[in-house]
């Protein structure tokens, strides 16, 4: 029953346990497992791969025919046009899952467990996100390597794709941050899944991302006007045709694509911070006492 | 396993205390007062029960001890740490196993205990070992490579256990472990509690069933409504029930049931004051005398007419306990059929 030996030997043993955490190996940890757990979802790899791939050919081809020429006086094809929208796409749909993984982890007990652990809760989260801005990474790769096959064309080159990239995660962050909130509030897959990934429906559509605000109802310009998307698409549209595309505020400060890159960067990074604050706060609430 | 134990507390005062709670309280914030007033002292290496029936502040008690929850008042010290003050010393030095089933399904059994070898920062050098070990003691070894979402209930169980315990903690809580688990898992668990605790690590054990917690633990409290209601060893407890139990079988209908029971009563039969209840069966006595006057009753209700179909006397059970404690039998929840015969081997009628 009682312990068989006492002394220095046991304090040694204990040393080494528990030197070994540290903040960067708690988020390589995390950050692993959330790697391997995206490959093996298949929720996660149709949502967030084979989904915007059947977007980005079908509406090129449906759409792309029936807008033919209208675009920019017919200097613009859709398939350029559309690319910058999926790209936002990409990054929806894996913020959305980014919520669906904790509630799943809160279904069953993973979320518990992690917290029990000495694991630092501020390096559990910044792994599983690292490792969703990855997978946002990967697929826009993809996703821009598919859209030029099909014709499109990154007029700012390497600027450009970088810009892509750039924009796909400071985009996604607003998302995440949402369906992490949604996650912890509800602590409901069903109800995360519903609030995250629906979403992404109707907010593509009231936006300017399968057609400039213009070619809108009125209706639906006022409110493509508050939405996020807008201003991702927009940002990311800009790095794609080379040209300020912004419709939302004629900006004129900051020349060429700058006019529509800053502000929309500077809406999404307000966005992100306040929504990610809210996010943390929920978390923070729902770890130092969870209660049922 | 290995060594085991190996950071559990030396307090200044030479005592070595796993957990040393006082005065908790834990209300929630829509009021609800789970844990009114728990004080807890736990010896190192001692297999600890801690029962009580559905709702009545067990699992909130061993979240508080695991720094889960904050309590709202009191002191916990745990393997030496105050848990509000340093939580992440007190994580360090236990092992959790939650009430509900905590694997990652998507996850093999290798890679859920390597995330928890990483979570608890073993040494990259011992923990393909360790895993090893680990998968050999909880019978997972043969199945390592395959995902938890291929496993049965008491698989997954059984991984969950092995991941408390990667990081060989001298305290391990474990939050009622075989609920909803077989017989033959059940006691291939119960097997391995005892080992490791034969080894010298403290459990902490919750549970709602009785056998469990007669034949694991050393020592015992009993929560009701938040607070404890008794503590001892099996066998005192069982001694506080006050005597043996003479079931009697009737099947004659409840009016005449309880007409023996005003016989077993008032007769005088049994000198100091039974306690008779008036089961669904028959009648169920309790006395220090019943095995001297337990003839004596059959025979007065011969004379009264009631036909006896069968008796057994018999030493109390846990149930007992929880009966003479407080008023009612303890929950068992359906399914759990095996218990209850199991608990009543030495009886006769289960409950």
């Amino acid at each position: 029953m009682s312990t068989p030996t006492a002394g220095e030997t046991d304090e040694q043993v204990s040393d080494s346990e528990r030197s070994s955490n540290t903040f960067l190996g708690d988020v390589w940890v995390n950050f692993v497992r959330w790697n391997i757990k995206a490959v093996r979802n298949r929720f996660v790899l149709f949502g967030s791969l084979v989904q915007p791939i059947i977007f980005l050919v079908l509406f090129t081809q449906v759409f792309g025919h029936a807008v033919g020429n209208d675009l920019s006086g017919g200097t613009l094809n859709y398939t350029t046009f559309l690319l910058p929208a999926i790209v936002i796409q990409v990054s929806l749909v894996t913020g959305a899952t980014s919520g669906i993984g904790l509630v799943n982890d809160i279904e069953n007990g993973m979320f518990e467990k992690v917290l029990v652990s000495p694991m630092n809760r501020a390096a559990v989260f910044i792994g599983k996100t690292a490792a969703e801005m990855v997978r946002i990474c990967v697929q826009i790769a993809i996703i821009l390597v598919l859209g030029v096959i099909l014709g499109a064309e990154i007029k700012t080159g390497i600027l450009g794709i970088v810009g892509l990239f750039a924009i796909g995660i400071l985009f996604s962050l607003w998302f995440v941050a949402f369906s992490n909130t949604v996650a912890v509030l509800t602590k409901d897959q069903e109800s995360t899944i519903i609030a995250a990934n629906f979403l992404q429906f109707p907010l593509l559509f009231v936006s300017s991302a399968f057609l400039p605000l213009n070619a809108l109802p009125e209706w639906i310009q006022t409110i493509a006007k508050v939405n996020p998307i807008t201003y991702g698409v927009d940002a990311a549209r800009a790095f794609m045709l080379d040209a300020n595309v912004m419709e939302v505020w004629n900006v004129t400060a900051f020349g060429g694509i700058w006019n529509t890159v800053v502000p929309a960067v500077a809406v999404l990074a307000v966005l992100d911070l306040a929504l990610g604050g809210v996010a943390v706060y929920m978390i923070n609430r729902a770890s130092s006492a969870s209660v049922k | 396993m290995l060594g085991l134990a190996s950071m559990a507390e030396r307090t200044e005062t030479g005592e070595e205390l796993a957990i040393d709670a006082e005065n908790l309280q834990v209300t929630y914030s829509d009021g609800t007062e789970a844990v009114r007033d728990v004080s807890l002292s736990i010896p190192r290496g001692e297999f600890f029960g801690f029962l009580g029936p559905n709702g009545a502040g067990k699992t909130t008690t061993i979240k508080t001890l695991s720094t889960l929850l904050r309590p709202t008042g009191g002191t916990v010290t745990v393997n030496g740490f105050d848990a509000v003050a340093e939580p992440r010393k007190v994580r360090e030095s236990i092992g959790y196993m939650a009430q509900e089933t905590s694997v990652d399904l998507e996850m093999t059994a290798r890679e859920n205990l390597r995330f928890a070898c990483e979570s608890y920062g073993v040494p990259r050098s011992k923990r393909s070992e360790r895993i090893d070990e680990l998968l050999d003691l909880v019978d997972l070894a043969d199945v390592a490579e395959k995902k938890a979402d291929e496993f049965s209930g008491g698989m997954k169980k059984r991984l969950d256990a092995a991941t408390a315990l990667v990081h060989q903690p001298p305290l391990v809580f474990l939050d009622e472990p075989t609920t909803g688990l077989d017989p033959k898992a059940r006691n291939r668990l119960w097997e391995y509690f005892e080992r490791i605790n034969g080894q010298g690590m403290t459990i902490f054990l919750t549970t709602q069933y009785l056998e469990e917690a007669d034949q694991l633990c050393d020592r015992l409290s009993v929560i009701l409504d938040g607070e404890i209601v008794a503590e001892g060893s099996p066998a005192d407890l069982k001694r506080e029930v006050g005597g043996e139990i003479l079931d009697v079988k009737i099947e004659d209908g409840p009016d005449t049931r309880q007409r023996a029971a005003s016989i077993a009563l008032d007769s005088g039969i049994f000198p100091d004051s039974p306690a008779v209840e008036v089961t669904d069966e028959g009648l169920s006595i309790t006395t220090p005398t019943a095995r001297q006057h337990g003839t004596d009753l059959l025979v007065a209700l011969r004379d009264e007419g009631i036909t006896v179909t069968g008796f057994d006397i018999r030493a109390p059970t846990l149930d007992d306990v929880f009966l003479a404690i407080t008023g009612e039998h303890i929950e068992e929840e359906t399914g759990d059929e095996t218990i209850a015969a199991t608990a009543a081997t030495d009886g006769g009628a289960s409950r």
